[in-house]
């Protein structure tokens, strides 16, 4: 059979350590529940860093960057003085404030990127105060609203790059002019050990970033190996992953004595080589590669979930149906012990459709209402699980848009000061935290890098991101970021 | 920050020096150690310490609060406190060196300060030490080994015994060729029973062209190899074609050039004398670093895998600072810069009229000699220090004369593309295809006109036939122009050069009349055709194309007096002469007498042979890389390679007729005492075990059931094909996120770096061999070629000759007893199972499989074998 004759899992790595130059047991070790602090021929340092208030992560990104004056950060003055060019308005010091040159490197300036719009745009939607804090939230987001006393507004985040490689730089905290480097998500696969022997433990779903900002490179492990690469997961019980199934013709009874036999043939070698770690590392993968094909379809199989919990993720509604899903698949791979759940929202192949150089209004109604239930019925749903203590629920996007109108109805990308938001794992809630200048153009107040973020998904996952340190591989100050404290309950 | 000194301590045995010391190495060695004395202030050792610096002492023995070290160490004011950069030391540092200061500031007498990293071993020219004498040992039959045994004897380590014949010949056939032995190949080495089979069968095995493309692509990691990048079309990183230096690596390679030559071309084939078409294809090493959005970045990028790939140098630790390890100042960094600052890329054509996007060779020049160097302050490239321009020049402290850059008088064939053979074909051939074309287009409006008579047609036929009349005397002025060149560029004759020139002139002159007249011609009959259909767009294009054509005539006219030797060439024609700082790197790096380029190049190759390095870290042989476990070993091979003219096939002989190389992996078979002394196998007492490389695991699949396309070179293919195409891995896309989805999950070579490669074992692979399209199609190919062979009946006896065949193909050996009784009953099983398909569960919707699965139940079982023997941890390994 496949499980039974094997040692309890503890034993055999324990046993398959001993003495060994252990670079073909990485993966093993790192998904034994066993902390790593250096490179694969280390040996794992013990438990985590600090206590853990989190077990996972759902990490939502918008791609394509969100508009924060029209979803986080409400700013009045931009009706006030819609139409007025900035310099005009009694905030025009925010043109010569000196982050408007260090705080961005430009990557390829041209017609559409690398300008100040100076001719203030109105806001494009309403806002009203939300919950018992009063946070205001605009109206496109009817369903989040509701659940305002649960989340962390941040309203003072940074970010470098004026384009879209900013999707890269998001996850993995450097200017794409740098590289590719490791990812929020690989770091946390790599530092942490896994709950589940029969998933992978980082996932992404929803189409990737596009080649242009980062591709999956947004979602990779670069130096720290490929087995921490996030593992695309589409929402298809068929296909869930490259290779998940032989395909049609075969049986399923045919195949599993196939895997048998195969566990018979290599146990027969292993006993010529009672010493050799990778071959018993190898029967053990096999064994998992079995129940991971049985299980990875499992999760994304809805049946099991009541119709009152589909409908409330959306699922029977064409306008939510795909992230509904997804947010769905996520629910329930935390609860099976996933500890990294990536999906992108709004990839086209290009920049991103949040990407609103025109038709702002048009285009962002429409992607917030995509959204906007799903989250909501994610939050609430962790929250009646008893999950969302020990989830971190983040929403994120590469950077903000400019408060000053970009053709007549858009627009541009803008680094200088933007929103995300993170709820459960042991924050506050119903906290906005940070702030940007009247105009929305600055961040000014508790100003925040994107590593910020990282750092605070670490600390609650109970990982100190200076002590994942690789030889070899420098990392620079702004590579760790700071855990914002503010907002931890 | 408030520090509270609580009465003086007497001086205790231990003084707590040695954590101060590695304190000061962590903050402070870097501007007060051996490499800088900053302020004349030394810390690196006790006395240095009490010494002070030139403005006096710095520690006052058991009176911290009066020590300037403290205060410089806890100062609030950014530009008192020390260290200037980086983050200031912990209050459990501070605190450990004020204890030690109140203590008395004590040290032991030996106290020693910090050697100098100039003097590092790697830094020293390799010297051949007396090969250690071993008895009659038989298995001393190589100086290799004469060196892990007496290694052995050093640490009390018992070698294991040589591997089976079975076992070394796959290993050794899976080594050089990347593919494991046919069962013809077995069997006949099997039954050789010569003394000399083994030496024969490496010296075979290095002449298969498969050689070169296993080592190709052992190389095309260190070299970093990478396929075009780039957002739909648009190239971003590496450049097009750099497939034709993958090419020339394989070739090279199988050519037996030597690795001294390799490095010179890669760096500078153009600047070489020899240059040709063929040997500029190397200089794809430099053309792989291009990055279109920054400059900076690119040569980053070169400079540090220039240092990494061939020295074993980590140059690229300097750019903001000196090197925190290694003698080579921040301002060395930018001097190796200077070496590369003129060198571009260019994509030259190959056939004279093929877009060079499509159709190029992607090659380094020098085409910005004057550019300046400038060393960025910090590594910020923002602030140029533009008062101190650097030239070229390698860090000073290696043994061997410095660079000696001169000007290089390029070849023509490097800066007249127009002069290469396939260029002149290309050119001629299309100007021949115009000619016949024209005169297919004449013959058939003739008959038209003939016929129709009317005005339109024979206008056609007119000017058909004065094109054609251009095309002939366009034929004839690209030969004599193609004659003109041969004579100036490779000619002796001045004289015959000069009017072969003036005849090339006045041909090209002509021929441009004519050709103009023609294109006049066809303007005139496009417009009065336009004139007819009285479409007003296409009227005024119509009547532009005229105006242009007749421009272009009346300057061909015009020109048409001139009598000077001038002739259009055939391809555009670049600088001619080069900086020669590339050369003289090139020359630099491969003389005699640079210790570190023969070291890095047999570490690599031992590495890929054993399994492990000599030195572990292979791309750092610097102060702060790992130290070399058998330096005299490491130094021996070193100085043989580069005696024998950095012949690598002779490196490879050497290191597989080594008894050595020939060890059983299996530690069970050493004594326990050397399992437990040395249960990483440091010192070789045994063979590693390997995982085959990505690229080894499925070319083996193909080739084992009998469908690897061998054919060798030519462009990359989508990696998308991977699956369902044969060739081997390596002539697939490898780009950043371009890659095999299956090579990947096997660890194929990052296309950032891989010095070496990863081996892990995770899920993913299992399921890659177990649901892929290739794997299940290949099983039952495989599957159906034996129903051929052996026979497609359900007995017995075919079952065991089924499993006789499958193992010995798969695995390279035959079934040992018990693998055929559980194997046999697995037939019988399965088979049972599959006549009973109505209890059974599809898996569903999926992949999609070319080849079905077998009708009958026993075939289908031995398919069903087949793809659990290419899974079989035996298959994926090598002893």
């Amino acid at each position: 059979m496949i499980r039974s004759p094997m040692t309890s899992r503890r034993d055999f790595l324990l046993d398959t350590t001993r003495g060994v130059g252990s670079v073909a047991l990485a993966a093993m070790l790192a998904d034994d529940g066993v902390l790593r602090t250096s490179a694969a021929d280390a040996v794992p340092a013990g438990l985590s860093h600090l206590a853990p208030r989190a077990k996972s992560v759902i990490w939502m990104f918008m791609v394509g960057g969100t508009s924060h004056m029209e979803t986080f950060d409400p700013k009045p003055a931009l009706t006030k003085y819609a139409g007025v060019s900035i310099d005009k308005t009694p905030f025009s010091d925010t043109l010569k404030n000196p982050f408007v040159d260090e705080n961005v490197r430009i990557v390829v300036p041209d017609d559409a990127n690398g300008h100040i719009w100076p001719k203030v745009y109105p806001l494009q939607v309403g806002y009203r105060k939300r919950g018992e804090s009063g946070i205001e939230i605009s109206d496109w987001w009817p369903h989040l609203g509701e659940h305002v006393d649960d989340i962390a507004v941040i309203r003072s985040m940074w970010t470098t790059d004026n384009n879209h490689g900013a999707q890269l730089q998001f996850h993995t905290g450097r200017h794409s002019l740098d590289g590719f480097f490791p990812t929020v998500g690989s770091w946390i696969h790599y530092g942490l050990g896994s709950l589940n022997d029969d998933l992978p433990q980082f996932v992404v779903m929803g189409t990737p970033i596009a080649d242009c900002c980062g591709g999956q490179g947004a979602h990779g492990a670069n130096y720290l190996g490929p087995e921490h690469n996030g593992v695309q997961l589409d929402v298809n019980p068929a296909r869930p992953l490259p290779f998940a199934t032989p395909g049609g013709a075969l049986y399923r009874e045919e195949q599993k004595g196939q895997f048998e036999l195969l566990d018979r043939l290599n146990r027969l070698t292993a006993k010529e080589h009672p010493d050799d770690a990778a071959l018993r590392a190898r029967i053990k993968s096999y064994q998992l590669a079995y129940r991971m094909q049985m299980a990875v379809p499992e999760v994304m199989q809805f049946s099991s979930e009541t119709k009152a919990v589909q409908s409330a993720f959306g699922l029977d509604n064409g306008v939510t149906r795909t992230f509904g899903q997804q947010c769905l698949a996520a629910r329930r791979m935390v609860e099976r012990g996933v500890r990294f759940v990536q999906i992108f929202h709004g990839s086209n192949g290009g920049a991103g459709r949040w990407d609103g150089h025109s038709n702002l209004q048009k285009g962002h109604a429409r992607l917030c209402q995509e959204t906007d239930q799903p989250i909501a019925a994610l939050i609430s749903d962790l929250k009646t699980r008893g999950l969302l203590d020990e989830t971190l629920v983040v929403w994120g996007t590469e950077f903000g848009r400019t408060p000053g109108a970009q053709n007549s109805n858009g627009r541009d990308h803008h680094p200088y000061g933007f929103s995300v938001w993170l709820a459960g794992g042991g924050l506050k809630g119903g906290i906005a935290h940070g702030a940007t200048d009247e105009l929305g153009f600055h961040a000014v107040e508790n100003r925040h890098y994107i590593t910020d973020v990282h750092a605070t998904v670490m600390q609650q996952l109970g990982l100190d991101a200076k002590r994942l340190e690789i030889p070899g591989r420098k990392r620079l100050e702004i590579d760790y970021g700071r855990p914002i404290d503010a907002i931890v309950a | 920050m408030l520090i509270l000194v609580t009465g003086s301590t007497s001086p205790a045995e231990d003084s707590g020096y040695d954590q101060v010391k590695s304190i000061l190495k962590a903050h402070c060695f870097r501007c007060h150690g051996v490499r800088k004395q900053e302020v004349d202030l030394r810390l690196d050792s006790g006395p240095a310490i009490l010494r002070g610096s030139g403005d006096g002492p710095v520690v006052k023995p058991g009176d911290a609060n009066n020590s300037r070290l403290l205060d410089r160490i806890t100062s609030r004011d950014k530009s008192e406190r020390m260290p200037p950069e980086g983050a200031a030391l912990t209050k459990t540092e501070i605190s450990t060196i004020l204890a030690w200061i109140q203590s008395g500031a004590t040290f032991p007498k030996n106290d020693q300060p910090e050697s100098n990293p100039a003097d590092h071993w790697a830094f020293r020219s390799p010297k051949r030490s007396a090969i250690p004498i071993h008895g009659t040992n038989p298995r001393v039959n190589n100086p290799i080994d004469a060196f892990l045994a007496a290694g052995h004897q050093r640490s009390g380590l018992q070698r294991v015994p040589q591997a089976d014949p079975t076992t070394l010949f796959r290993r050794v056939t899976l080594d050089l060729t990347g593919l494991p032995p046919t069962p013809r190949e077995l069997k006949a080495y099997l039954a050789d029973d010569r003394p000399d089979r083994w030496s024969r069968t490496v010296d075979r095995l290095l002449q298969s062209p498969r050689y070169g493309e296993r080592w190709g692509r052992h190389w095309m990691d260190v070299w970093r190899y990478s396929d075009w990048y780039g957002y739909q079309k648009q190239l971003r990183n590496s450049s097009r074609h750099i497939w034709r230096w993958r090419d020339w690596i394989i070739e090279s390679l199988n050519g037996d050039l030597p690795y001294d030559m390799m490095i010179q071309q890669m760096l500078a084939a153009d600047e070489l004398p020899d240059a040709t078409a063929e040997s500029l294809r190397a200089t794809g090493f430099l053309a792989r670093n291009f990055y279109l959005f920054n400059r900076n970045t690119w040569l980053d990028l070169t400079i540090e895998h220039t240092g990494k790939a061939f020295l074993g140098l980590t140059i690229n630790c300097a750019r903001c600072h000196d090197h925190m390890y290694d003698p080579v100042a921040q301002r060395d960094y930018y001097r190796f810069r200077a070496i590369f600052e003129p060198h571009k890329i260019r994509t030259d054509t190959i056939d004279g009229h093929t877009n060079a996007d499509q159709l190029g060779l992607s090659l380094a020049y020098d085409a910005e000699p004057k550019t300046k160097t400038y060393l960025f302050e910090r590594g910020n490239d923002k602030r140029p220090d533009k008062e101190h321009p650097l030239t070229a020049s390698i860090p000073s402290f290696l043994p061997g004369a410095p660079l000696r850059v001169e000007p290089v008088a390029l070849s023509p064939l490097v800066y007249y593309p127009g002069l290469r053979p396939s260029v002149r074909e290309g050119l001629r051939e299309s100007a021949r295809q115009l000619v016949t074309d024209r005169q297919r287009a004449v013959d058939s409006l003739a008959t038209a006109a003939g016929s129709a008579n009317d005005g339109i047609a024979s206008d056609s036929l007119r000017v058909a036939q004065k094109e054609l009349a251009a095309a002939k005397v366009e034929w004839d002025s690209l030969n004599a122009r193609i004659d003109a060149d041969s004579a100036r560029y490779f000619g002796q004759d001045e004289d015959a050069a000069k009017s072969a020139a003036s005849l090339a002139a006045a041909r090209d002159r002509q021929a441009r009349v004519i050709t103009a007249e023609a294109a006049v011609l066809r303007a005139e009959l496009v417009l009065a055709t336009a004139k007819s259909t009285k479409d007003k767009k296409k009227l005024s294009a119509a009547t532009k194309s005229l105006e242009s054509a007749r421009k272009s005539l009346a300057s061909a006219s015009a020109e048409a007096a001139n009598t000077s030797s001038n002739y259009r060439p055939l391809t555009k024609i670049f600088p001619s002469t080069s900086t020669g700082r590339r050369l003289a790197l090139a020359r630099w790096i491969t003389s005699t007498d640079n210790p570190l380029t023969s070291r890095v190049c047999v570490n690599h190759v031992w590495m890929r042979h054993f399994g492990s390095p000599l030195v572990p870290s292979v791309f750092d042989l610097g102060n702060n890389g790992r130290r070399s476990r058998l330096p005299e070993l490491l130094d021996w091979l070193a100085v043989e390679l580069v005696e024998r003219g950095w012949d690598l096939e002779h490196l490879h002989r050497l290191i597989l007729t080594s008894s050595a190389y020939r060890m059983s992996s299996n530690p069970s078979l050493a004594p326990a005492h050397t399992r437990n002394a040395d249960p990483d196998n440091l010192w070789l007492w045994r063979m590693n075990t390997r995982r085959l490389e990505s690229e080894l695991v499925r070319d083996s699949v193909l080739f084992v059931c009998g469908h690897l396309d061998d054919r060798m070179g030519g462009a990359e293919l989508a990696a998308g094909l991977g699956e369902t195409t044969a060739r081997r891995s390596l002539y697939y896309r490898h780009a950043p996120e371009k890659m095999m989805v299956f090579l990947d999950l096997f660890d194929a070579a990052s296309t950032h770096e891989c010095y070496r490669r990863d081996e892990t074992v995770v899920p993913q692979q299992a399921l890659a061999l177990v649901n892929s399209r290739l794997a299940i199609e290949q099983s039952r190919r495989l599957a159906r070629r034996l129903d051929r062979t052996v026979g497609a009946d359900d007995t017995v006896a075919t079952s065991q000759a089924f499993l006789d065949t499958a193992f010995l193909r798969i695995l390279g050996r035959s079934p040992r007893s018990e693998e055929r009784r559980v194997c046999l009953e697995f037939l019988n099983q399965q088979a049972r199972l599959l006549s009973r398909p109505d209890g059974l569960t599809r898996f569903g919707k999926g992949l999609k499989v070319a080849i079905p699965p077998a009708k009958r139940p026993h075939l289908r079982a031995r398919e069903n074998l087949l793809l659990v023997l290419l899974n079989h941890n035996e298959f994926l390994t090598i002893r």
